[in-house]
This record gives structure tokens, C-alpha cells and sequence, in this order.
């Protein structure tokens, strides 16, 4: 894996210090910056089209996804981003058919999805691990697959960003109206779902079930609270997610820290947050 | 049933041509409710067709039937040019988050524009939307926050948004609604001049009878069938709308009509008659 080993090596010669000089944390570090301006990214729209709620729902089938590879005996590492996909995608077709409001929706999936795995895993006593690793996630057991899958979801993340952020704006301020205007609603929805399936799945295993809606969500809001115009929403959500991601890494692993890394993450996320809101209000 | 309103609708005869759109029995039937009957009716090509009816009536229902949001039975066919109908759309309210940081301009390229929205509204979306806002008489709002817009200001967008579609048909939804008197007299001399100029067929949703009694050449009443369709004088008869609103409505009086004008007790009508 020259690849990672590289991308490894540079990040240790560009962040010189002495926490750094690791191989697990240069992993842990790219991860890391792979992971958060893609959150970020998604998050955006998950403000825009008001679907923390959902983002949660997916993260919660997580635990599912590892039930049925044990049912199964498959790797959970596939079975987790393939059930994960299916969950959302069946919620989103749900919502768009159904005359229930999507909340309700989204509130009896969430339950279904985490009961099963519940379920399923309280039958083997040695699951403890699965269950510590599902809530509060674990950036260091990061293997260079995990990391190779990573870059691959990025480069498709940002094309799909790329080529769909104006459509998404439209249809997250009115898809009645977005579709009325050509837009194929319908495919950005399906597509956006699948993607934020993913990232949500990474984020789980990165940070634990417990803060994915955080680091969806709270680059977003920053963005919000910064930003003039929408484009700018979108760079604002990047550096707020990544150098959040940086500096709560680096606290992390200082010995007088010595939190865990995600909730740190957050915690500086939050910080910027608690900033941003304050600039929003001088300027009004 | 020709027509000599005081503003004119841009086909003097709409009977010659087919129409822009035939509802064929439309029925919309949602939790064992009939919202929508049978519903038969035209919107005569080029001209300003009205839905006219009560609360509940299914006016906004039609149109969302047409915009194919809603399964439907019955037959709705859209006599377009070529290829898929070029439709505009303005909702009644834009139900949108007031809190998300956009520009009138970003707004305006959000649908146009194929480069993200990162790297700022290119030359050529921005020079288009300047246009369009103009042509809305809403020239000043390019650099304006949306969120910050008044309902009034929010209409002439969102009427600009659909002209950027080059529609062949403009759909409105109460474009009246949330507007001052101004500002509705305004937007309907607006839509008279585009029409004119762009030649679209315009079929709106409107309560307001003084608007629909000026501005319309075919009327739609509505009440979950047809119940009346043709020219604003030959439908808006204190029986009809009696029969339909379930009071007299005593708003259109027939024998101040001259030239068979449609003519309201509205104070726009004081207006109409200086030009």
C-alpha cells in the first residue's frame, strides 16, 4: 500500500510534531481529513434539506448492518455500508410516497433497524467490543483498506459535490418547485442518500454512532452563521470541519489530554460554532 | 365570446388554436376523499386562463396534478412545440428556510448554472439573471440576501426564476397572496406586459375576484368539478358564483360593464379605466 504509506509520511513531515511521527497517527490523521470536509460537505445539505434526524436513523442501522454479518457470517465491513445504503434509500422512497410526515418515517425505521440489532448482537455474550467500537468509534483501528475505501469515496464525493450543489440548493429549498424547472429531483435525492450512507458509515467507525449527526451538522451551522452567500457556505463548512478535525486530533493525543480523539473533534467544532454565532449576531 | 377587456389578452381568439392544456376527467382522490371530480376543462393557448373557487375547491390541487406531483386518473395533455413542455412555475409561498445564506443572484443560477455555486455565479449566469430581474422590475435585489426579501419582492423573483425556464407555460399559484394591494396590481400589470411580449399561455390560481375579472380571458370555477368555464362576464354571474362561494358574492356587477368589459367594484377598476 505505497499509497497510503506516502500520503502517511507527508502528513507526519507537514504536522512536525512529536505525536505525529507514529504511523497509526499519520493514518489516524488522514482519516481524519479525509473524512471531516466530506461530512462537512454532506452536512451542508443535510441542514438544507433538514435531515439530521435522518442522518441519525442511518447511523443507528450501522449496528444492523453488523448484526447481519454475524448472522451471516459476512465481514461487517461490508455488510455496514451495504445495509446502510439500503436503509436510507428505503427511508427516502418511504418519504416520498408515503403520507406520513417524515419524521414518524424516519422514527420507525430508526427504532426497527436498532432493535435488530440489538437483538441479534445480546445474544453473544462476546460482543462487548462490537458495541464499545459502535458508540464511540475508534479512528486508530483504521487499516489501509479502510483508508484506500476512504480516498475512493472522496474522489467520488467531491465529483458528485461538484457537478450537484447547485441542483441540491434548488431542490432543498423546494423540490415542488425544482422539479417543476426540470430538475431531475428524484435522481439527486437517490444519489445524495447513497453517498450520505457511506460517509455516514465511515463516521461511525471513525467517531461512534453517538457524534456522527455532530460532524455532520455542526461544520454546517458554523457555515451558516459565517457565510454571505451559498458558495461561501460551502467553504466555510470545509474549514471549519478540517481544522477541527486537526486541532482535536493533535489535543487528543497530548499526554495532559488524552481524550477521545472524536469528542474532541467535536468539542473544537463546537467551539468554532459558539464563534460563528457570536459574529452572526455583532452583524445584525 | 370575444374579449375586449381593458387589458387585452395577447390572442384576440383562443377558440383557433388547440389548447395549451386539456384536463380530460381528472380525478384526484386522496385518503377516500374525492379532492378533484371528474374534471374537464381547456386553457385556450396564449392567453390568461383563471381557477377560480372556494377554499378546498382543489385549485391548488389541479395544479399540482398538472405539475405531476399528485397520481391522478383521467387524462391531462400539454400541447407543447417539441419535446418536454417548458414550464414556469411561481408557488403560492415559497416555503423555504429564511436562514440559509443565498444571494438573489446565486438564487437566479442555482438552476442555470453547471459550475458550483463554490466558485461564484460565472459572468454569464450573472449578466442572465440581471436581465431577468430587470424584466421583473426587480433590478436592485441581484446582490440582496433572499432571506431578507419582502413577499412582495420574493414573488418577482421567484417570477423571474420561471421566466429563466423560457416557459411556454407560466403557472401561478394565488400570485396575490402575501402581497399588498400595490404590489398585486403591480405584479398582474407585470405578467400583462411579459405575456405580451413572451407570449406564453398564463393559468393562475386566484381567490380574488377583482384580479381574475381584470386580467383574465378564461375563466376556470372550480369547485372539485368544473363548475363553469368560459369567459370572465359569461362565468362570473352572481348565480354561478352564488352556486360556487355559497354566498352572492355581490363584487361583480354585470350592468357596470361596458363594452362588455368585465368590471369590478374594486378600486383597481378606477385605475384600469385611466389608460
Amino acid at each position: 500500500m505505497t499509497l497510503i504509506a506516502t500520503l502517511s509520511e507527508f502528513i507526519g513531515w507537514l504536522l512536525p510534531f512529536e505525536c505525529m511521527q507514529d504511523r497509526f497517527m499519520q493514518q489516524a490523521m488522514l482519516g481524519l481529513v479525509l473524512l471531516a470536509p466530506m461530512a462537512a460537505a454532506m452536512g451542508v445539505q443535510v441542514v438544507n434539506f433538514r435531515m439530521a434526524f435522518f442522518a441519525d436513523a442511518i447511523s443507528h442501522s450501522a449496528f444492523a448492518g453488523v448484526a447481519i454479518g454475524l448472522l451471516f457470517s459476512l465481514d461487517p465491513q461490508w455488510t455496514m455500508p451495504l445495509f446502510a445504503i439500503l436503509v436510507g434509500l428505503a427511508i427516502m422512497a418511504a418519504q416520498r410516497r408515503s403520507a406520513l410526515s417524515s419524521d414518524t418515517i424516519i422514527g420507525v425505521s430508526f427504532s426497527a433497524v436498532m432493535a435488530f440489532g440489538i437483538a441479534v448482537v445480546s445474544r453473544d455474550s462476546g460482543m462487548r467490543r462490537q458495541i464499545d467500537q459502535f458508540v464511540f468509534g475508534d479512528i486508530l483501528t483504521i487499516d489501509d483498506t479502510g483508508l484506500l475505501c476512504l480516498i475512493a469515496l472522496f474522489a467520488a464525493l467531491l465529483a458528485f459535490q461538484a457537478f450537484s450543489y447547485n441542483r441540491l440548493l434548488y431542490v432543498g429549498l423546494n423540490p415542488v418547485l425544482a422539479k417543476a424547472h426540470c430538475v431531475h429531483v428524484a435522481v439527486y435525492q437517490y444519489l445524495y442518500v447513497g453517498l450520505l450512507s457511506l460517509v455516514v458509515i465511515f463516521a461511525v467507525w471513525i467517531v461512534g454512532v453517538l457524534l456522527v449527526t455532530a460532524l455532520l451538522v455542526v461544520p454546517a451551522a458554523a457555515a451558516r452563521c459565517m457565510a454571505r452567500t451559498a458558495g461561501g457556505m460551502f467553504w466555510w463548512a470545509i474549514i471549519v470541519s478540517v481544522s477541527s478535525a486537526i486541532i482535536g486530533l493533535l489535543i487528543s493525543a497530548q499526554p495532559w489530554a488524552d481524550t477521545a480523539t472524536g469528542a474532541t473533534v467535536i468539542l473544537v467544532a463546537f467551539g468554532w460554532f459558539t464563534v460563528s454565532a457570536a459574529v452572526s449576531a455583532v452583524r445584525a | 365570446m370575444h374579449l375586449h377587456t381593458s387589458c387585452s389578452p395577447v390572442n384576440p381568439d383562443p377558440q383557433s388554436l388547440p389548447a395549451a392544456v386539456e384536463f380530460r376527467d381528472v380525478t384526484v382522490v386522496r385518503g377516500g376523499v374525492h379532492i378533484l371530480d371528474g374534471v374537464t376543462a381547456t386553457v385556450p393557448r396564449g392567453g390568461c386562463t383563471a381557477i377560480v373557487g372556494p377554499n378546498g375547491a382543489g385549485k391548488s390541487t389541479l395544479l399540482l396534478t398538472l405539475l405531476g406531483e399528485l397520481p391522478y386518473s383521467g387524462r391531462i395533455h400539454l400541447d407543447v412545440a417539441e419535446g418536454r413542455p417548458r414550464v414556469g412555475y411561481v408557488p403560492q409561498r415559497l416555503e423555504f428556510d429564511r436562514g440559509l445564506p443565498m444571494t438573489v443572484e446565486e438564487f437566479m443560477s442555482m438552476g442555470s448554472q453547471r459550475i458550483p455555486l463554490w466558485f461564484g455565479c460565472r459572468k454569464k449566469s450573472r449578466d442572465r439573471a440581471q436581465q431577468l430581474l430587470a424584466s421583473v422590475r426587480a433590478d436592485g435585489l441581484a446582490q440582496r440576501q433572499l432571506g431578507a426579501l419582502s413577499g412582495g419582492e420574493v414573488q418577482r423573483v421567484l417570477l423571474a426564476l420561471a421566466l429563466q425556464q423560457g416557459p411556454e407555460l407560466l403557472i401561478l399559484d394565488e400570485p396575490a397572496a402575501g402581497v399588498d394591494f400595490q404590489g398585486e396590481l403591480l405584479f398582474c400589470e407585470l405578467l400583462e406586459g411579459l405575456r405580451r411580449n413572451r407570449g406564453f399561455t398564463q393559468l393562475m390560481v386566484s381567490h380574488d375576484l377583482s384580479t381574475v375579472t381584470h386580467h383574465a380571458s378564461h375563466v376556470i370555477c372550480l369547485n372539485r368539478c368544473v363548475a363553469a368555464e368560459g369567459s370572465p362576464q359569461d362565468v362570473l354571474t352572481p348565480q354561478n358564483l352564488a352556486a360556487v362561494f355559497g354566498v352572492h358574492m355581490g363584487l361583480v356587477d354585470r350592468s357596470s360593464m361596458p363594452d362588455q368589459a368585465a368590471s369590478c367594484s374594486a378600486t383597481c377598476c378606477d385605475h384600469d379605466q385611466d389608460h
